[in-house]
This record gives C-alpha cells, sequence and structure tokens, in this order.
C-alpha cells in the first residue's frame, strides 16, 4: 500500500450561505522516498491539501490513509500524536519559538513524544548536525540569518524521524542563494530516502522535485513527472492522470 | 507525570521571559496574601496576649459583680453588691479560700491624687492584704496592706510605679503622704512595674485597706462592691456559683421572674468571651482582606488570557508538531499556579513584616503572631485562586485550532 493515499477527497467551507470547495474529489497516492511539489495559483486549494496532508484539517467527506491509518477519522489529541510521529512540518516563516535556542526549538517535538531530557539533547544535536547548524544550537532565533533559521525548522522536522516532510513554501522568506542553500539540502535529505512533499507557487522550486501536481479550483489539473529534476526517479506509475 | 514535569519546566522558562510582567500580575496575590497574613497575625498577637494577661488571674477564682439590666437603669435602678452581700457570702464561705473586696471611690467621682501641687488620676480602690495575690502584685519598695491596716483602718496606701513620676515622688516614696479625697494617706509600698496592656498602663493604682475606703467614701452613697473569690478546689466551681447565686437572689430580694442584678463570672468566661470577640473580628477582617486575593486572581486570569492571545502562534506551532490538548491546558495552568504561589510566598513574607510592623509602630500593642493555619491558608488559598482564574485561560489556550492558531498575526 502507498504510503499516502487520498480518496474521493473533498474540503468544503462555509463562507455565508455560500459553500467554498476548497478541495473538490481528490484522488491521490503518494510514495514511500517520493519528492513532490504541490503548485497552482493562489485560491487553487493548495493550503488545504497541505493542512489535510499534514493532519492538522480533517476532509469533510472522502478517505485519507497515512501509513495504513484511517486519518480522516481521528479525533483531535489522536491527530497531534500522528502529526508528532509521522509529519516533520517546515513553515514559510519558519515558525520557531522566538524566545528558546535552537537546540530547544528542535528538542520540542520530543518533549511531545515522552522522550527522557538527555535523549533529547542527543537527537536534537544529531539532527542539528545534519543541517550543519551544531555550533550554533544555543542561540536564540533573531540572532540567526533567515536561512539558519529554516534549517533550524528543517532539523526540527526531521529530530521525531517522520515518514514525510511537509514543507509549505519553505523558500518564500529566503534571498536567492540561501534558497538554492536550502534547496541542496531538500535535495540532499531525498536522496537518503526521506519523503518530502513541498507546497509553491514558484516553478523554480517545483523544478527541483520528480513529480509535480498542479491544483485549480480544488482539482488536479496536472500530475506529471518531472524529467529534469535532478532527482529524477523513474516511476512512471505515478502519474496517473 | 512526565508530562507534567514538562509542562512545569515550559511554566517556568515562560515566566522568566517575561519576569517583569510576571511580577506584576503577581502582584494582586502579594497584596492580598500580605494583607490577609498581617491582620492575622496583628490580631492573634493579640488574643496570644490577651490569654497570657488572663492566664495571670489564676483559673480558680470567681468574681462577682453588680449588673443593671438595660430595663432596669431605664427605670432609675442601680444594682449594686453591698456589705450585706458580702457578709452574707462571707458566713457561707466553705470551699472558698479567699475572699477578696474591692471598693471603688464614690467621693464627688474623682479620683485625684495630689502630692505638692501637683496631681494625677489614678484607679483608686480600697481591698485587703488578698488582693495582692489575686493580681499578683510584686512589691519593689515596703510592703502591702496587712491584715491589722485593714481592721485599723490606717490611712496608708500603696502606689504603682507610674505615680512615682506623675507626682513627681522622691526615688524612695516610703513615708511620703499623698492627699485623696482630702485625707492623707502615707505610702507605705511600691508595685514593680507591670507595663501598659492595650494602651492602658498598668502601673497607674493606688491601693488602700478596704476599710479605710469605706471611711473615706462615707455614708452618702451605699456602695458598690466587686468580689474575688478564691477557690480551695476548683471541682466545686459550679457548686460555689450556685450557691452564691441562691444567696445574692435572697439578699437582693428578687422574685422567681426577676432576672439577676449581678454576675458571677469565670476567668474562662472572661476569655472566652473575648476570644469569641476576637475569632469575629478575625473572620471578618481577614473575609475583607480576602477579597483582594480574587481580584488578584483576576488580574492573573486577565493577563493569562492576553498572554494565550499573545502566544496564539506559539501554541499552534507546538500543536502542529505534536502537542496535545492536556499538554498546551497544563502548561498554562502549571503557570498560573506557580504565578499565584509565588506571589502567596511573597506575600506571607511581607505579611508578616507588616504585621510586625504595625505591631511594634502601635504603642502598647501586643507583638505579632503569625498562626501556621493563616500560613497554610493564604498558601492554600493562592493556589485555589491560581487554578480558578488559571483554568479558564488554559483551557482557551489548549482548544485552539492549530490551523487558526498558526494563521495569527
Amino acid at each position: 500500500m502507498s504510503l499516502i493515499s487520498l480518496n474521493n477527497v473533498c474540503k468544503y467551507y462555509e463562507m455565508g450561505n455560500q459553500t467554498v470547495k476548497a478541495l473538490d474529489n481528490i484522488n491521490l497516492t503518494i510514495e514511500k522516498n517520493e519528492y513532490i511539489a504541490f503548485t497552482g495559483s493562489s485560491g487553487s486549494g493548495k493550503s488545504t491539501m497541505m493542512n489535510i496532508l499534514g493532519c492538522l484539517d480533517k476532509p469533510t467527506t472522502g478517505e485519507y490513509f497515512l501509513n495504513q491509518k484511517k486519518v480522516s477519522l481521528l479525533s483531535q489529541d489522536e491527530l497531534s500524536e500522528i502529526r508528532n510521529k509521522e509529519i516533520g512540518f517546515i513553515f514559510q516563516s519558519f515558525n520557531l519559538l522566538s524566545r528558546a535556542s535552537a537546540l530547544h526549538n528542535v528538542m520540542l517535538p520530543l518533549v511531545y513524544k515522552g522522550i527522557r531530557l538527555e535523549e533529547r539533547k542527543r537527537l536534537a544535536l544529531e539532527s542539528l548536525s545534519k543541517v550543519n547548524l551544531i555550533d550554533r544550537a544555543s542561540h536564540i532565533p533573531s540572532e540567526l540569518s533567515g536561512g539558519q533559521r529554516q534549517r533550524v525548522a528543517i532539523a526540527r522536522a526531521l529530530v521525531t524521524n517522520p515518514s514525510i516532510l511537509l514543507a509549505d513554501e519553505p523558500t518564500g522568506n529566503l534571498d536567492t542563494q540561501t534558497t538554492k542553500d536550502i534547496m541542496a539540502l531538500f535535495d540532499q535529505l531525498h536522496s537518503d530516502g526521506q519523503t518530502i512533499i513541498m507546497v509553491t507557487h514558484e516553478e523554480e522550486i517545483a523544478k527541483h522535485c520528480h513529480r509535480v501536481v498542479r491544483l485549480s479550483d480544488g482539482k488536479v489539473l496536472e500530475d506529471y513527472l518531472n524529467p529534469t529534476s535532478k532527482s529524477y526517479l523513474n516511476r512512471e506509475d505515478t502519474a496517473n492522470v | 507525570m512526565f508530562s507534567f514535569i514538562e509542562s512545569f519546566r515550559s511554566a517556568i522558562s515562560s515566566i522568566r521571559a517575561h519576569g517583569f510582567r510576571s511580577f506584576l500580575t503577581t502582584l494582586g496575590i502579594i497584596i492580598g496574601v500580605a494583607s490577609t497574613i498581617a491582620v492575622v497575625s496583628v490580631i492573634q498577637g493579640l488574643s496570644f496576649s490577651i490569654n497570657k494577661q488572663f492566664e495571670g488571674l489564676g483559673s480558680n477564682s470567681i468574681s462577682i459583680r453588680s449588673h443593671t439590666s438595660r430595663n432596669e437603669s431605664f427605670k432609675g435602678k442601680i444594682s449594686r453588691i453591698t456589705d450585706n452581700d458580702l457578709n452574707a457570702i462571707k458566713r457561707n464561705s466553705s470551699g472558698i479560700a479567699f475572699i477578696t473586696p474591692q471598693l471603688g471611690s464614690t467621693v464627688g467621682g474623682t479620683n485625684a491624687i495630689q502630692y505638692q501641687g501637683r496631681q494625677s488620676f489614678a484607679q483608686v480602690a480600697g481591698s485587703t492584704h488578698n488582693y495582692q495575690n489575686v493580681q499578683n502584685i510584686d512589691l519593689k519598695l515596703g510592703r502591702f496592706i496587712s491584715y491589722s491596716d485593714n481592721q485599723t483602718r490606717r490611712k496608708v496606701v500603696v502606689i504603682g510605679h507610674e505615680l512615682i513620676e506623675d507626682l513627681e515622688l522622691p526615688k524612695n516614696p516610703l513615708g511620703e503622704f499623698i492627699n485623696y479625697a482630702g485625707e492623707w494617706l502615707k505610702i507605705i509600698g511600691v508595685a514593680e512595674p507591670k507595663g501598659s496592656f492595650f494602651g492602658f498602663s498598668q502601673d497607674n493604682f493606688a491601693i488602700l485597706p478596704y476599710n479605710t475606703m469605706k471611711g473615706l467614701n462615707g455614708n452618702l452613697q451605699r456602695p458598690d462592691i466587686f468580689v474575688q473569690l478564691q477557690l480551695k478546689d476548683i471541682a466545686q466551681l459550679e457548686l460555689i456559683k450556685e450557691r452564691l447565686t441562691r444567696i445574692l437572689r435572697r439578699e437582693h430580694r428578687l422574685k422567681s421572674n426577676e432576672e439577676n442584678d449581678f454576675k458571677i463570672e469565670t476567668p474562662e468566661q472572661l476569655t472566652s468571651g473575648i476570644s469569641a470577640i476576637i475569632d469575629t473580628m478575625t473572620i471578618v477582617l481577614g473575609g475583607i482582606v480576602s477579597i483582594s486575593l480574587i481580584v488578584g486572581g483576576i488580574g492573573i486570569m486577565n493577563i493569562m488570557l492576553v498572554s494565550v492571545t499573545e502566544r496564539t502562534r506559539e501554541i499552534g506551532i507546538c500543536k502542529a508538531i505534536g502537542a496535545k490538548r492536556h499538554h498546551i491546558l497544563l502548561q498554562f495552568l502549571i503557570e498560573a499556579i506557580v504565578l499565584s504561589l509565588f506571589g502567596g510566598v511573597i506575600g506571607i513574607i511581607l505579611g508578616y513584616g507588616l504585621g510586625l510592623l504595625a505591631s511594634a509602630s502601635i504603642p502598647g500593642f501586643p507583638p505579632a503572631n503569625v498562626p501556621l493555619w493563616a500560613i497554610g491558608l493564604a498558601f492554600g488559598f493562592s493556589a485555589f485562586v491560581g487554578i480558578l482564574f488559571g483554568i479558564l485561560p488554559a483551557a482557551k489556550a489548549a482548544n485552539l485550532d492549530p490551523i487558526d492558531a498558526l494563521r495569527y498575526e
């Protein structure tokens, strides 16, 4: 079975007496070690897709299986646990705790996992070394550059050893050079075997991914393999549209 | 337990991160607890010292005084304990060790004592040699009134220490004569200073022999005697009390439907009466100042609510990376409780200090005394306030939707 499978997933929002279809009957599967980008203009349903995949939100109708677990039936607290174990979030605005050091930020998901302090520290330092930030462990976010902050966020996402990295416009707040560095890091993580799902409106970023899903008005407009991707994977079967 | 420790850790770090604000938040609790403790400590100090004073009276003594009820006084009747009553008691004195009558002055209603053109207003009473034992009077100079002083109506007086200063008597005033109610009385003894009680001096008295006082008062008015009785055996207290009541009712010719026109009191009665007043005072004043604790709690709730709003995004991040409801709930609840308890501890210290200061700065006031129950109560109450007023903000934080919280600017 696939790592992720969405069956007839719909998400509706009530706006006054009008119903907005943010996601309209989506069918999609994502395999392990895929490097996939969701693109589309604003209002296309990218963010809703990200919230559903990230278990932050539940679909109105339809089924979502993550690692063979039917996520669409779980309670808020069970979703928290899934997010903690299965998903590593990376946000556009980094979303680090401003008054905690890089190390403490990276340690935070392990607190909710119930891991003891010494072990937390060890795992967090290991994760920070993966993103080459071990020497900045004691700095608070305001003492770090944008690229460094995003790397702390990536370290935080990686520390629980999640099934998926879920990145929402990860380079949206970064300059060109830093964008290159961060994307190189993603490429690296992918080649190490990490499954990466990215939401972006930048074509340049999408080009790094081996598979691109273009959304429009809550529907899948295109779903194609990207032959130019450096990390191209020969998996024709996933392009199911 | 694990999540409790972790929540405690993050609550502490959040309090430290907003040090000044946390202090301001706890200020309400600090003031509330401090004022409660200060009030309770002063009142308890008072009660402590009153109880100590009454211990001196001796627990096996009974006092008899006249009592004019409100109704009687409207009719112009004034009750008295007279010599006849005293004699009747003396005739039925089995079980009684000493009878000590005390007679106040009825001469012109003044208690002025004069010496070489100076005068002082002291408590003047006539009594017998037993008075020294009953009132625990230690003599600094000379002797107390003797049995024969009373029998022969000698014009002698024992004075309190303060009179020496007031009248500018010589350092050793024995043998000097002071004038009271037109008679010259020879000073035969000076009492050791006792200090003051409730701001009233206890060294401002003059005691003359009972019969001398009777003579000075003359025949113009019937005297009203205050009698103290020392019992041989405390077990007979109720029995003797009943007997005295019977004797006095007969002497006063009271009909069976009339109330007693006298009061027979035991020291326990006096202390328990005062204790009741003090307990009521403690509850009322404690209650009033503990309102400020509730106000302090509302202050905490207010700041915590602001803090939840301010940290909405942070809560969203925590939830996104796996925090469950109880993680967030515990963190904010513990933060509120820690703030209140912190305020409670500072408040107890401050309140104790205030109590000491208040007792020290009011002359003649007994030292403050903080009972353990008050500390426990203040501590428990501030924890309770923390839980009570922390629940609402904590629940608000725990129930935030992660998507909305992450989007919050």
